[in-house]
C-alpha cells in the first residue's frame, strides 16, 4: 500500500497541468456544491426559526371550540389546565407560550387591508424579539393593551407610521362584529412572506375584539430542543391528552385555518384539542423548501456528470500515456487488483486533496457573505426570510459536500482503472519497441 | 545433467490481422536448461520476442505447450501466471521500462513489494546488495530521469534480479546502449549467469550472440538453428585474465569506467 501510495501522489505531481486543472475544477465544484447546501441550510435555518417565531411552536395544543354544531371558533378554552398538563407531559421544551389567533380587518385613515390577527405576551416571547427587526418604534410598546405591530409592506399598503391609529374590525364567535382600536407602536422589517399580513397585539386585546373570557388562548405553542422531534413529541402529547380525558381531533396535516369547513361540518359541540406541529402549520415551507432542495439536487448532479466526465477523460488519458508503465507492472509481477488500486488511489487522492481545498474556499466565502451582508432582492427575501443572504456551513455540510464530491470521483475512476487493469503485459513489450 | 527450465512442443503462435492471420511463430521445440545463457537471435520479424513473451507468459501460445519450471502455462489462471513472473521470472526490457516516479532504490525494491516476503530490513539489506553489485550506490536516490542509459539499464538488471528469479529474460538489452556501455552490461549479466541465474536473450546484435554460450536462430516463425558456442566465445576477456572477475559481477563491474558508465542514452523511462 506504501508503495501504490508512494506512486500515486508521485503520478500526481508529475503531471502537473493536468492534476491542476482537473483539481481546480474539483475544488471549485466542492466549493459550489458546500454553498448551494449551505444557503439551503441557511434558509431552513431561517424559516424555521422565523416561521416559527412568528406563526407556530414546534409543537402547538390548540383547538376547535362549537358552541352549536354550525358554528366553530378556533380557540382552547380553561386552557390554564391544559398548559398545566402540557408542562409535566413534555420534558424538554425550551418554552411555552400562548397565543390568541384570528383573522379580521385592518383600517386605516387611507387604506384597509385583511391580517391574521396574533395576540401575544411580549413578557414571555423571547424569540420574538431576536426575530423581528424593528425599524422604528419598540416591541416594548406591545405591554400596553390596545397597541400593535405591523410590518414595512403592511405600513406602505395601509400608508401608516408608528404612533398612527388602525382599527381591527372582525366577527366575534357569536357572529356579531366588532372592532377595536390599536396604536401602531413598532414596524418591523420585513421577513418574507409573513411580512403582508401579520398583525401583533397584546392577548388582552385579542381576547377584547373577540369577547373572550381570560381563561381563553388561540394557542399553546411549545417551542422544543430538538424540533426535528416536533412530530414524535406531538404524537405522545395527543395520545396523553386523550388519555387525561380532552376530547382531541385526530391528526390531520393541515394548518388550523383550513380545517375550519371540515370542523364546522362536524356533528359535535364543546371543545375538541388539536395537536399539530410546526410542518402541520407551515406546509408551504416543506414545499419551498422542497423545490429548492430539488433544483440545488439538479444543480450539483450536473455539477456531478462533469466532474465525472472530467475524471474519467483525464484517467482515460493517464492510462493511454502511461501503457508501458502498466504493462511492465503487470509483466514483473503486479497483480490486476494493484493496477486498479493504483488509479483510483490517484483519483482518490485527488478528489479528497481538492474536496478539501473547495470546503475551506466554501467557508471562507460563506464567512465573507455572512460577514459584509449581502442583500437579496425583495422577490427572494420572501423565500428566505432575510434581508441579507445566509450560508450556514454546518459539520454536516462539509461533511456531505466533500463525501458527495470525493465518492463522485471516486466512482468515475472505477471504469479507466478497470480497463487500466485489463491491459494485457505484453503491453509492456510491444511498446518498449 | 542439469533439468530444463523451460521446454516448449509444438508451438505456434498465429495474430489476427484483419481477414488474415499472420502466423509469428510455427512449431517452436526448445528446451533451455538451468543456468544456461542462451541468445536467441534473428532478423526483425523472425519470431524472437514472441517466442520471448511466451516464454515470460506475458503471452499464451495459440497450439502447442509451454512448461516454465514444471508449471504448464496453459493451465494456470491469470493469478498464477503473475505470480509465476513474480517469483521465478525477471525481465529485463530494451527501453529499461523502469518506474518514472521511483528513483533506483525504489524501483529495484518493487518486485519484493509484490512478492510481500521480506521485511523492510531484509528488503533494504537485499536492495543495497544489488545496488553495489550493479555499481549504482552512490545513484540510489536518482529517479530515471537523471540516470544515464547504461545506469538505468543496471537498474534493470537490478530489478530482475532482486526477487531471486529462475530465469532472466532479456529483450534487445543492448539496442539502446552504445557499444561501451552495451559490452558492460554483458560483461555483468555474464557475471550473475556464473553465479547461476539462467539468461535468455533475444537480440539480433552481434555483440551480444558472440557472447552466448548457446544460440538459437529463428528464421520466419521457425528455428533454424540451435548451437552450442565454444567457451572462448562466452567467455569475456576481462573474465578469463581474473578469476576473481568470474564469480563476483561486482569485479566485472569494476572494469567500468565512470566515463563509460555514464554515457547518456537515448532511451526513456516508463
Amino acid at each position: 500500500m506504501g508503495m501504490l501510495f508512494r506512486m500515486a501522489t508521485r503520478n500526481l505531481g508529475v503531471h502537473k497541468i493536468r492534476t491542476s486543472l482537473l483539481g481546480t475544477a474539483i475544488a471549485l465544484v466542492t466549493a459550489l456544491l458546500a454553498l448551494l447546501s449551505g444557503l439551503f441550510t441557511g434558509m431552513q435555518t431561517t424559516m424555521l426559526r422565523t416561521a416559527t417565531t412568528l406563526m407556530t411552536g414546534h409543537v402547538n395544543v390548540a383547538g376547535f371550540y362549537k358552541p352549536t354544531s354550525g358554528t366553530v371558533a378556533p380557540v382552547v378554552t380553561k386552557a390554564a389546565a391544559l398548559r398545566a398538563f402540557v408542562e409535566k407531559k413534555t420534558p424538554g421544551v425550551k418554552l411555552i407560550v400562548t397565543r390568541g389567533r384570528g383573522w379580521g380587518k385592518v383600517v386605516s385613515d387611507k387604506s384597509s387591508q385583511q391580517a391574521a390577527l396574533v395576540g401575544i405576551d411580549i413578557g414571555a416571547e423571547v424569540g420574538f424579539r431576536d426575530v423581528v427587526q424593528v425599524k422604528t418604534g419598540s416591541l416594548e410598546g406591545l405591554r400596553e393593551p390596545h397597541s400593535c405591530v405591523i410590518f414595512q409592506s403592511t405600513a406602505k399598503r395601509l400608508e401608516v407610521k408608528v404612533g398612527d391609529t388602525v382599527t381591527l374590525s372582525a366577527p366575534t364567535f357569536r357572529g356579531v362584529n366588532n372592532t377595536v382600536d390599536v396604536k401602531i407602536v413598532a414596524i418591523g422589517g420585513d421577513l418574507g412572506m409573513f411580512s403582508g399580513f401579520n398583525v401583533y397585539v397584546p392577548e388582552a386585546t385579542i381576547r377584547e375584539l373577540y369577547q373572550l373570557d381570560p381563561l381563553t388562548v388561540g394557542a399553546i405553542q411549545l417551542y422544543v430542543n430538538e424540533p426535528d422531534r416536533a412530530e414524535e413529541i406531538a404524537a405522545t402529547l395527543r395520545a396523553d391528552i386523550e388519555k387525561a380525558g380532552w376530547r382531541v381531533l385526530p391528526p390531520v396535516s393541515q394548518p388550523f385555518w383550513r380545517k375550519f369547513d371540515t370542523v364546522k361540518r362536524e356533528d359535535w359541540t364543546g371543545q375538541k384539542i388539536d395537536v399539530t406541529t410546526w410542518t402541520d402549520e407551515m406546509q408551504f415551507m416543506k414545499w419551498t423548501l422542497a423545490t429548492v432542495g430539488t433544483l440545488i439536487t439538479i444543480i450539483v448532479g450536473v455539477l456531478l456528470v462533469i466532474i465525472s466526465v472530467g475524471m474519467m477523460n483525464a484517467l482515460s488519458m493517464a492510462i493511454r500515456e502511461r501503457t508501458r508503465e502498466i504493462g511492465t507492472l503487470r509483466a514483473i509481477g503486479m497483480q490486476r487488483g494493484g493496477i486498479l488500486g493504483l488509479f483510483v488511489l490517484e483519483a482518490a487522492l485527488l478528489g479528497l486533496g481538492a474536496t478539501i481545498v473547495g470546503v475551506v474556499l466554501a467557508i471562507g466565502t460563506a464567512a465573507l457573505v455572512n460577514g459584509i451582508g449581502v442583500g437579496v432582492g425583495e422577490d427572494f427575501q420572501m423565500f428566505v426570510m432575510r434581508e441579507t443572504l445566509w450560508l450556514e456551513m454546518d459539520g454536516g455540510t462539509v461533511a456531505l459536500s466533500v463525501g458527495v464530491i470525493a465518492a463522485a470521483t471516486i466512482v468515475a475512476s472505477l471504469g479507466p482503472a478497470w480497463r487500466a487493469s485489463r491491459l494485457p503485459p505484453v503491453v509492456a513489450m510491444q511498446s518498449a519497441k | 545433467m542439469p533439468d530444463a527450465i523451460v521446454t516448449l512442443q509444438g508451438v505456434d503462435k498465429d495474430y489476427p490481422l484483419g481477414a488474415v492471420v499472420v502466423r509469428a511463430l510455427q512449431g517452436v521445440d526448445l528446451e533451455i536448461d538451468a543456468g544456461e545463457f542462451t541468445v536467441i537471435a534473428g532478423p526483425s520479424g523472425s519470431g524472437k520476442t514472441t517466442l520471448l513473451n511466451l516464454i515470460g507468459c506475458v503471452d499464451v501460445a495459440t497450439r502447442g505447450t509451454v512448461t516454465i519450471d514444471g508449471a504448464n502455462t496453459h493451465k494456470l489462471s491469470e493469478r498464477d501466471l503473475t505470480r509465476l513472473r513474480l517469483h521465478k521470472l525477471g525481465f529485463i526490457f530494451q527501453s529499461f521500462n523502469l518506474v518514472g516516479v521511483l528513483d533506483a532504490f525504489q524501483n529495484i525494491e518493487l518486485p519484493l513489494l509484490l512478492q510481500r516476503d521480506l521485511g523492510a530490513a531484509a528488503r533494504t539489506e537485499r536492495v543495497r546488495g544489488l545496488l553495489e553489485q550493479v555499481g549504482l550506490t552512490a545513484f540510489a536516490h536518482h529517479r530515471p530521469g537523471e540516470l544515464s542509459g547504461g545506469q538505468r539499464q543496471r537498474v534493470a538488471i537490478a530489478r530482475a534480479l532482486v526477487s531471486q528469479p529462475r530465469i532472466v529474460l532479456a529483450d534487445e538489452p543492448t539496442a539502446n546502449l552504445d557499444s561501451v556501455t552495451g559490452a558492460q552490461i554483458l560483461e555483468l549479466m555474464q557475471a550473475l549467469n556464473r553465479t547461476g541465474t539462467t539468461f535468455l536473450f533475444s537480440t539480433h546484435d552481434p555483440r551480444v550472440v558472440e557472447r552466448a554460450r548457446r544460440v538459437v536462430r529463428m528464421v520466419d516463425g521457425r528455428i533454424d538453428s540451435d548451437s552450442a558456442m565454444s567457451p572462448a566465445a562466452a567467455v569475456s576477456p576481462a573474465a578469463a585474465v581474473s578469476p576473481a572477475a568470474a564469480v563476483s559481477p561486482a569485479a566485472a563491474l569494476a572494469t567500468l569506467t565512470p566515463a563509460a558508465a555514464d554515457h547518456p542514452a537515448a532511451a526513456t523511462s516508463v
